[in-house]
């Protein structure tokens, strides 16, 4: 299970890696969701116990750990809006250079 | 003594740069000339020359070796067990000699500026440049750190650059700039890493410590490495072979300049640092042999090159350069002669190279030319002009009864000392006599050239009148100096030359001024130079013309071009991984993210697997939540268009959340869950605005990839996931295990969830501890993260509204056909069709999903749920009613939604709830419980404490920044624009056919909604 689940966050990095890097932006955006869900991913396995029942304080058995999800569950609300953000550039962008392709962005500058 | 009497030096000078830029205000420009105010300026460094005096005066008498000033300034930038970088002043002989030269000249040549700039009225520009370099210098010669002092020594180079470069719309001046910084400041990189490998041998920054560290630091591995680095640093600053180019053409510089920096103290500071270093660096074989070589050599070049210039700037730069050599070949001896004559070396030089300078400048001011082809005969006009070169030009000259002659004396001695091999003295011998031949012959072309003779010219020559007493008076003291210091009417000079040779040597270096040392070598090496001096001046003609047949070009010239050709060739090899590409950055920094990941954190793999679980029941749900998620973001890749890709997204999000459930983190997966959904949400809203042309665009752009970048590209992310998959194992093998399952070679511990499941419920009275983390333990975090959010929805308003062409921006003043495909979706996406189901739907469910919300609210600290899931989940409904009703329709019927107002509420209650934890506990956002203290039972377990309005701020503050990304997606603002675009562009357009009618109703609504049905 260890094996796959490791498989499986990684198969979603690279995959969000890949679309980060495509031309077209709007696959660029998905793929930083796809990086964020795959890091969230790897945060909350970074807890300290493999736990059976949520970490509640008055429950018996092996509690999952808090602090990782306390983590990732700020981290997958303010990606949201930093999604929301990336994508209001990739607007702007778009009318503004007339394209969705990321090489054809090139007037940073002005 | 008071303690901070070694920084009013400083002090004075950096107000003089103050007051000097005051000059610039009109009121102040309009009432004071500068001839005037070059006086009042000058007041300063003589404040500052007089307190260096009383200073001189109490280490001469006094018994200590330095006066010592230290205040910590960056303590923690210390090396293993030293003190850290310090702003210390030391202060010994040697800093006092140079001190005093660079407040005393810095006082004639602010004088002279005034006189010089006369009449203009941007001078104070000038003046605060020389004032701020005289602090940059003078701070150089007194630092008692090494990184203070290459901080000063850097200034100089920076003010040296603006004074070159002062006359900034000549091309000669921004060269002869940039040449000085490009070489100056090359060597300052090599001279910092040399002090710093000091300072890592020695283990300080203090150079009072490092002085007496000599053998240490000779003994190390390094010394070779660090001595190159230091050496290479001073004498670029000094303008030694093959780093003298930049002197002559830093003669660019207004005259003042010239005077005070490239004669008397910048090109003097490698000379006092090789001098400062010497009780450390020094007396090795290595140090002897390369200032020895290099400053002989200098100073032959120097003499030589300077015999043909024509110009009385020129010239004097390149015996200067040929002066500074001499002093970098004293440095490198070791008998205490040398010392002798170092000292002597620099205080002559000084007196006397300044003093020329200004005469040149009063030269060029008085006549309008200083072109030696141009001059002559010029004492008839300028009499006391005329005089005062005549003294200066003895001492350059080296002639009896000037102290410039005394200065060579010594020299000559060194050079013919009998400590030294025969043939390094016949060596020697013969390049100071052959430069003081040379010094001597430019000495009499310098002052004959000028004065006496005929005019060479009769337009300057008529055009020419005597200086004013004031300006004259700069040149005049120095020069007076060069000829009364020799007088025995004091002892002070001889002990502050004894104090500054004492400093270098170490030992105690006896001097004496008197000019007659008996019938010796050194007298005879003198007549030689002088004859053979008067010789090459009356042939001089001949002389020149012969060195023009024998120079080989400027070879040192070409040294530099050369480098600066070889930075500009490199730039291509730059611009081909700096390419433009975002892409690019983006593939580099991930390979090298792999790469250390891989390389530097690859984990120890495990050998043994802990066993499978199949007895927890869930494990077909996580293997099918794990394929799900893995399989939908795959599918991302595989989809064509951009719509499914992102349909596909959401899935894979969903299939996390289920992965997160089964962690078990409720929390987590609730918040992920609506999420999700609101992102995809607001990913389609986002999509449907964009103009068709480029939503098609963007979904050709996959065909044009080449077969070789997608190769590319996977293996690069390949390579990323595998690094991500390994450490990942890793970290989920190493989980500490108590219940015993599985056989690890390594566990990690637990240091702070123990601590968190302890402490929850008396601390916060929360029973979910990651509800108790989010809103006490890490509260402040949280806080900034929701402001973070809201910051982000924020930026949407402001990107959308302002930054787009809609709001006047006329980048995308495209063709008709373009805005005709972008009215489309874009225009009427919002409202869509209004059935009375969804109508119905709508209507039921924002008052449910508020519910649901408050639920959380007030029970998200016992319960899964909190903040964020209210907010997320309010926010969805109010999406769902956006769709629904439209823009409109949802600011007509629900009047309080007003995102910047939730925004602000729940930040602001933020600030309560942590001004209330401090005030209650002391302890910002702690939680205070209101029913405890007024002794109240609340049902339900709803507990009223701040912790309860911190989970309504989050909540606020969500909902606000998510309405407000959905309210700017939904401002029909852009829709209006260009629907008045359309009203003017109608006729083009119905002409064409492309439009029915702009002014749509309802109806046609509806057609462009099924319209943008079948498109997607």
């Amino acid at each position: 299970m260890e094996v796959l689940t490791a498989l499986s966050v990684g198969i979603m990095m690279a995959v969000g890696v890949y679309q980060i890097l495509r031309r077209n932006l709007i696959r660029s955006a998905i793929g930083l969701m796809l990086v964020a869900n795959a890091v969230n991913l790897f945060v909350i396995y970074c807890g300290a116990y493999r736990g059976d029942v949520p970490a509640y304080v008055d429950v018996a058995g092996a509690r999952s750990d808090p602090l990782p999800q306390a983590l990732v569950l700020t981290a997958i609300v303010i990606g949201m809006g930093g999604f929301a953000f990336v994508l209001a550039m990739i607007y702007v962008f778009c009318v503004r250079y007339g394209t969705g392709d990321m090489d054809k962005v090139d007037r940073l500058k002005h | 003594m008071s303690f901070f009497h070694p920084l009013i030096p400083l002090v004075c000078c950096a107000l003089g740069a103050a007051i000097a830029a005051a000059h610039g205000l009109t009121p102040i420009n309009r009432l004071v000339p500068t001839r005037i105010y070059g006086w009042v300026v000058a007041a300063f460094p003589m404040a500052a020359f007089i307190s260096l005096v009383g200073m001189a005066d109490q280490l001469f008498q006094g018994q200590m070796k330095a006066i010592v000033f230290q205040q910590p300034w960056i303590p923690g930038l210390a090396t293993d067990e030293g003190s850290g970088i310090s702003f210390s002043i030391y202060l010994d002989g040697l800093s006092i000699l140079f001190a005093l030269l660079i407040t005393g000249i810095g006082v004639l040549v602010t004088v002279y500026t005034g006189y010089y700039f006369s009449g203009t009225k941007t001078a104070w520009r000038f003046a605060t440049y020389m004032c701020l370099f005289m602090v940059s210098m003078l701070g150089v010669v007194v630092a008692g750190d090494l990184i203070l002092l290459f901080v000063f020594w850097e200034a100089t180079s920076i003010t040296s650059f603006l004074l070159i470069g002062y006359k900034g719309e000549s091309e000669a001046a921004r060269r002869g700039a940039f040449k000085s910084l490009f070489i100056t400041g090359g060597g300052g990189i090599a001279l910092l890493v040399g002090l710093l490998m000091i300072s890592m041998i020695t283990g300080t920054f203090s150079l009072g410590e490092v002085l007496t560290q000599g053998d240490v630091i000779q003994a190390s591995p390094l010394y070779p490495w660090l001595l190159a680095l230091v050496v290479l640093g001073c004498i670029t600053k000094s303008a030694q072979v093959p780093f003298h180019t930049w002197l002559p053409d830093g003669m660019t510089a207004p005259t003042p300049a010239s005077a005070y920096l490239h004669s008397a103290t910048m090109v003097k500071a490698g000379i006092y640092l090789l001098a400062r270093l010497h009780p450390s660096l020094g007396d090795s074989d290595l140090w002897f042999w390369s200032l020895t070589s290099i400053g002989a050599v200098t100073m032959v070049t120097g003499a030589w090159l300077g015999v043909r210039q024509t110009d009385l700037k020129a010239l004097l730069a390149y015996s200067t350069v040929s002066q500074l050599g001499a002093l970098v070949m004293l440095i490198g001896q070791k008998a205490d002669i040398a010392f002798k004559a170092l000292a002597v070396g620099i205080l002559a030089h000084a007196l006397y190279k300044s003093a020329l300078f200004m005469l040149a400048g009063i030269v060029d001011h008085e006549t309008g030319t200083r072109d030696l082809r141009k001059l002559g005969g010029l004492r008839a006009k300028m009499p006391r002009t005329a005089i005062v070169a005549m003294v200066a030009g003895l001492s350059m000259a080296g002639l009896p009864p000037m102290f410039g002659f005394l200065a060579k004396e010594t020299m000559l001695a060194m050079v013919a000392h009998p400590s030294l091999p025969d043939v390094l003295v016949f060596l020697l011998s013969s390049a100071a006599v052959v430069a003081g031949a040379l010094i001597f012959c430019q000495a009499a072309i310098l002052v004959l050239g000028t004065f006496f003779g005929s005019s060479r010219d009769q337009e300057t020559f008529d055009h020419a009148h005597d200086a004013p007493w004031g300006m004259l008076l700069a040149p005049l003291l120095p020069a007076l100096l060069s000829l009364l210091i020799i007088i025995p009417v004091s002892t002070w000079p001889v002990e502050l030359l004894g104090a500054a040779a004492q400093s270098v040597y170490g030992e105690k270096v006896k001097i004496d001024l008197s000019l007659w040392h008996g019938l010796n070598t050194a007298l005879l090496l003198s007549i030689i130079a002088v004859s053979i001096g008067t010789t090459l001046f009356l042939a001089r003609r001949r002389f020149i013309a012969l060195q023009h047949r024998l120079d080989p070009g400027p070879v040192c010239n070409a040294l530099y071009r050369g480098s600066i050709l070889g930075i500009d060739g490199s730039s291509w090899l730059v611009t081909r991984v700096q390419n433009g590409y975002l892409r690019m950055y983006l593939l580099i920094m991930f390979v090298g993210l792999g790469i250390m990941v891989l390389v530097a954190g690859l984990p120890p793999l495990p050998t043994r697997l802990p066993p499978l679980r199949l007895d927890d029941g869930w494990v077909l749900v996580r293997v099918v939540a794990i394929a799900l998620a893995t399989a939908a973001a795959v599918s991302t890749v595989l989809l064509k268009r951009d719509l499914y890709a992102i349909l596909a997204l959401g899935a894979s999000g969903l299939a996390v959340a289920v992965l997160f459930l089964l962690i078990p983190a409720p929390d987590v997966a609730l918040v992920m869950i609506v999420v999700d959904i609101l992102m995809l949400v607001i990913l389609v809203l986002a999509l449907v605005r964009f103009p068709k042309p480029q939503r098609e665009g963007a979904d050709e752009l996959d065909y044009q990839e080449t077969w070789l970048g997608k190769w590319r590209d996977g293996l690069v992310s390949a390579g990323v996931g595998l690094a991500t998959a390994l450490a990942m194992l890793f970290v989920l093998v190493t989980r500490p295990d108590p219940a015993g399952l599985g056989e690890i070679a390594w566990e990690r511990e637990s240091r702070v969830t123990d601590f968190f499941f302890a402490a929850a419920k008396p601390l916060t009275g929360a029973a979910d501890v990651v509800g108790a983390i989010l809103i006490d333990f890490r509260a402040t975090d949280t806080y900034l993260e929701i402001m973070v959010f809201a910051l982000a929805g924020a930026g949407v308003y402001t990107l959308l509204r302002f930054a787009s062409p809609a709001a006047g921006d006329d980048a995308t003043d495209a063709a008709p056909a373009d805005l005709q495909a972008n009215r489309g979706p874009g225009a009427s996406f919002w409202p869509v069709a209004e059935s009375p189901l969804t109508r119905l739907l709508a209507l039921l469910i924002l008052p449910l999903s508020l519910m649901l919300a408050l639920a959380h609210v007030l029970f998200g600290h016992d319960q899964p749920g909190d903040g964020f899931t209210a907010g997320v989940v309010a926010s969805l409904a109010v999406a769902f009613w956006y769709i629904i009703l439209g823009y409109e329709g949802v600011h007509r019927t629900l009047p309080w939604l007003r995102p910047m107002n939730f925004v602000g509420g729940g930040l602001s209650l933020g600030i309560v709830v942590a001004i209330m934890g401090a005030i209650f506990n002391q302890n910002a956002f702690s939680p205070v419980n209101f029913a405890l203290m007024l002794g109240i039972t609340t049902p339900y377990g709803i507990s009223l404490s701040t912790g309860l309005m911190f989970e309504v701020a989050i909540f606020l503050a969500v909902l606000g920044g998510a309405t407000l990304v959905i309210d700017t997606l939904g401002h029909p603002r852009d829709r209006d624009t260009e629907s008045d675009r359309q009203a003017t562009l109608l006729p083009v357009l119905e002409a064409r056919g492309d439009v029915t009618s702009p002014l749509e109703d309802e109806d046609e609504d509806d057609s462009h909604a099924a319209s943008v049905a079948r498109e997607d």
